[in-house]
């Protein structure tokens, strides 16, 4: 069987529905009836369990092996949170449903705004933003209404560093700014001087993430946001990288205004092949008033009132005002992913710091594995790679730089990157940040083993003391060979040609 | 206790290894001037049973659309969602994976991704589609922004875009956000007294760079006029329809009336309302926006040996690669939500989903009978064709009117004042492939006693 298409049985679908309940109306005027039915499958039910369980099997997830890809903190997703989001408080919910209809679930919103408020350090939160770069855009158009309410409109110039997530200038570009790309100093750290000289009466806001891509600590942010703020810019902390820091430090301690949360990342909602995410956005106080509209409130509830989830407070819907942006998303953000996340909160609680903790030990562990190689096993290798920084320490994530492998025998990160699939693992994430060269960017995560840091680093040099030649034809044991990219592009085949009788 | 981090109690083994003393060392590159010292003011760690416990009670706690006759629909659905759906898109493979980078370990997410392309692109009409944008709202916003992209060097009024006068507010806001920076600038279409789009001020809108309507828009209505809406602004002016995804198994797709781009809310395929998220956008154009478009988009290509395979392709519109000049932001999509929506399209197969859209088609029709028969009760746009959803006027405030059926154990609808002022005593009604004759008495018992109160 090649794709869903080749199943065409002859009776109809796959999925028997209930005749209607009434009759045909025969409503649809005929100008706009529809002529053809649309070229889909014919499919059975277990045609298809097994169609999709055996696209499932050529799909690699955590639960198949170790994710290390960096700066998308691929962590263990606990199976309660799924069967959570089944129950139908939460599945057969609508959005615009009254506030005393939806008690338990404003209960976890709230709930969930005031945690990420504590562990950021903001005042504020809006769980609205559906996915990390919806956040970053809807901060940045806060940040925008803020200027704009103080007659500031002439600040039209967003700071990134050039290791910064591409969502970062992407985000503030749909937002109107143009965008100033500082280089980083030569420790892969921020550069103060370079800062010091971009910013300006223009400056509108500043975007960066802490620790950085490199995966380092950027020791100097207080008095980058110091410089920031004297030209009357604001600070944006890209929240990518928050699972590195939790109960250690925040961005308010830090000197940012704004900040996003990528609860996909830090809090556990699955990645699910590229989504569905949450980007929850939290503000100091004098931005609070431009948040997307609603946001969850509560008050002490009143005499007579039915009591929704027994804390004796009554939630509701609260609208922002009339300074808000209004609406980034159509309803009230990934009420699911929100859910699933506050499962994953729960199972923490206080103990988030344990969590960050135990991400830069398995960061650091893996890294001195990697580049520690012991005598025997270093004198089968090739070439090592160089560090991405020459840090003595890293936090949650750390950079390898391939180029010295490419240069004594023509391996490049890519070729390591497909050979690694062959030994079981996703690849860490290739050529990013774009400032390393031949880069591999390894988060490992606080939910992995020490074995399996250790087997992975075993690995790794194992992969390094081939024949460079089973690395550049790699990978060989995957469903599929190295895919042809280049193919894609030119011809673009972007669906099936559909079946002779269409 | 954490249970879900393997290396508890382990720590100075590893620490030892790499030459650290104690966990704090790992932090000590993080200032003094900016190091936490206390610990979290949160409550301690639960454990699996007590998260569960407290899940349900929470959730228990809220009125689900399942529980009593509902009627709430405002462009999105109370579907009934297979079995199998999410039984096999949370299979932790496809669960757990991430955006398919590495093609050679992710043939089937990706097989899928391209299937599920295919069944969008015929169900709308138009060549192409992406893997999914956030909503349909989301889809709308940044349809605009890709056609002014593409049509502003043809454009007479390159800046301008249309958009119809009875989009929801909350997806016009998503649209303003989206806009707001790039210059564009938003008119309004006017529609006539009987909901359909006032086709006199369309002309007006010829040699701006797009026009966005919605079919059947916000009040369910079914415009025939919107089949000529492209011969009036011309192939200068993108034309852009949001679709009701279900309707198209009746309707026309706009891709067969000369829409250039087709977007909407695909949730009614896959997944159950979920408090409004996630659910997924659809978004398909014409070969012409391809290249300037929003989204990730699979491919089909071939591997080393010759041997059909698929990836990611087109990537250099994309912000990991093109930054600030990128064609969108987004990055994380809603790519497991559409998996489950082409899980669902192939279980209904085409005479399956023109089976679904009938069952919706009639249940709006027999509650429209019902409700209309109510004295004082009377439809806002009489004469349309409606799909899903139709709004009714009452004899008095719509909000009044829900208090009282909610009393009665029944969920009217949608206050239509929450979204125009001048429509504070309408109700949107909204029908699905549920309701019953049961719901339908209780519906109507419900309005007519409430009504029959109003003085």
């Amino acid at each position: 069987m090649n794709t869903v298409f080749d199943f065409n049985g002859a009776s109809g679908s796959g999925w028997s529905q209930p005749d209607s309940n009434f009759q045909n109306p025969d409503a649809v005027p005929d100008s706009l009836r529809r002529k053809r039915l649309p070229g889909w499958p014919r499919a059975s039910e277990p045609e298809l369990v097994r169609h999709y369980t055996l696209l499932s099997q050529k799909t690699f997830g955590i639960d198949t092996g170790f994710y290390p890809l960096g700066s998308c903190t691929m962590k263990h997703n606990p199976r309660v949170n799924e069967r959570i989001v089944q129950l139908p408080g939460i599945d057969r919910i609508h959005p615009l449903q009254d506030s005393s209809q939806v008690q338990g679930l404003l209960a976890i919103y709230y709930e969930m705004q005031e945690m990420l408020a504590i562990c950021s350090g903001m005042d504020a939160v809006t769980l609205q933003p559906v996915a990390g770069a919806q956040g970053e855009f809807t901060a940045i158009r806060c940040i925008q209404e803020y200027h704009r309410s103080r007659g500031d409109d002439h600040r039209d110039k967003v700071i990134v560093p050039d290791s910064a997530h591409g969502t970062n200038p992407a985000s503030a570009s749909m937002c109107g700014y143009q965008i100033i790309e500082i280089p980083s100093a030569s420790d892969g750290r921020l550069d103060i001087d370079a800062l010091r000289a971009a910013v300006g009466d223009d400056t509108a806001a500043m975007m960066i993430t802490n620790p950085s891509t490199m995966g380092l600590f950027e020791t100097n942010i207080a008095e980058a946001s110091q410089i920031v703020h004297e030209a009357g810019g604001q600070m944006y902390y890209d929240g990518a990288n928050f699972n590195a820091i939790i109960g250690k430090t925040d961005p308010g301690r830090m000197g940012f205004d704004a900040v996003h949360y990528n609860l996909h990342k830090t809090f556990s909602q699955p990645h699910g092949g590229g989504g569905p995410g949450s980007g929850p956005i939290g503000v100091k106080g004098h931005l609070s008033e431009f948040l997307p509209t609603p946001i969850a409130s509560r008050r002490e509830s009143q005499e007579g009132e039915p009591n929704g989830v027994g804390d004796g407070f009554y939630y509701f819907w609260q609208d922002v005002g009339d300074n808000s942006i209004g609406k980034v998303q159509q309803w009230n953000g990934n009420a699911g992913a929100v859910v699933r996340a506050w499962a994953f909160y729960r199972r923490y609680g206080r103990d988030l710091e344990r969590m960050s903790e135990h991400a830069v030990l398995n960061s650091n562990y893996l890294r001195h594995k990697i580049m520690n190689p012991e005598p025997d096993v270093a004198s089968k290798i090739n070439c090592m790679p160089s560090e991405g920084s020459e840090a003595s320490l890293v936090m949650h994530e750390f950079t390898l730089s391939m180029s010295p492998v490419k240069e004594i025998n023509g391996v490049t990160g890519k070729d390591v990157a497909k050979r690694l699939l062959d030994y079981g693992y996703m690849s860490p994430t290739l050529y990013f940040p774009q400032i390393v060269p031949e880069c591999l960017m390894i988060e490992p995560t606080e939910t992995e083993s020490k074995e399996v840091l250790d087997k992975f680093a075993a690995d790794f040099h194992a992969v390094l003391s081939e024949d460079p030649e089973i690395l550049t034809t790699a990978p060989h044991t995957t469903p599929v060979k190295r895919v042809d990219e280049v193919w894609a592009a030119r011809n673009l085949i972007l669906r099936h040609p559909g079946n002779d009788e269409d | 206790m954490v249970d879900q981090i393997p290396n508890l109690g382990r720590e100075s083994e590893m620490l030892s290894e790499i030459g650290l003393k104690s966990m704090s060392d790992l932090f000590s590159n993080i200032p003094e001037g900016v190091r936490r010292e206390d610990s979290l003011p949160l409550p301690p760690p639960q454990s699996e049973e007590q998260i569960l416990e407290d899940a349900r009670r929470l959730l228990g706690a809220n009125v689900d659309l399942d529980s009593r006759p509902s009627f709430l629909s405002a462009g999105l659905a109370r579907n009934f969602v297979p079995t199998m759906v999410p039984m096999l898109a949370t299979r932790g493979e496809f669960l757990t994976s991430y955006t398919p980078y590495q093609p050679e370990v992710s043939q089937g997410m990706l097989q899928a991704m391209w299937e599920f392309q295919t069944m969008v692109s015929e169900l709308v009409g138009l060549p192409i589609s992406n893997v999914s944008m956030y909503d349909a709202s989301t889809a709308a916003a940044e349809a605009i922004t890709c056609a002014v992209r593409v049509k502003s060097k043809k454009a007479t009024n390159p800046n301008s875009v249309f958009v119809s006068g009875l989009v929801p507010p909350h997806r016009l806001s998503v649209i303003r956000n989206y806009t707001q920076g790039v210059g564009i600038e938003l008119h309004i279409l006017p529609h006539n007294d009987d909901g359909s789009l006032d086709m006199e001020m369309v002309s007006s809108a010829a040699g701006s760079s797009a026009v966005y309507v919605e079919q059947p828009n916000s009040l369910g209505i079914l415009d025939e006029g919107l089949i000529g809406l492209k011969e009036i602004i011309g192939d200068s002016t993108a034309l852009i329809v949001g679709v009701d995804a279900v309707s198209l198994g009746l309707v026309q797709p706009p891709g067969h009336w000369g829409a250039d781009i087709v977007v909407g809310e695909g949730q009614p395929f896959g997944i159950g309302p979920t408090g409004g998220g996630p659910i997924y956008g659809i978004f398909a154009c014409t070969k012409e926006f391809l290249r300037l478009m929003p989204g990730r988009i699979v491919g089909q290509s071939i591997d080393t040996e010759g041997k059909t395979a698929y990836t990611l392709t087109l990537s250099t519109r994309e912000q990991h690669i093109r930054r600030h000049r990128a064609t969108s932001n987004i990055c994380s999509n809603e790519t497991l939500i559409a998996l489950m929506g082409a899980m669902h399209m192939s279980l209904l197969g085409p005479e399956g989903l023109e089976k679904l859209a009938t069952r919706i088609s009639s249940a709006t029709y027999a509650v429209m009978e019902a409700v209309t028969n109510i004295p004082g009760v009377d439809l806002v746009n009489p004469g349309g064709a409606f799909f899903r959803e139709f709004a009714i006027r009452l004899p008095g405030p719509a909000k009044e009117a829900l208090s009282s059926m909610d009393a009665a154990g029944v969920l009217g609808g949608f206050d239509l004042g929450n979204w125009w002022e001048d429509m504070s005593d309408c109700l949107l009604i909204g029908c699905d492939e549920g309701i019953t004759e049961s719901d339908i008495s209780s519906l109507v018992d419900a309005l007519g006693a409430w009504s029959g109160g109003v003085k």
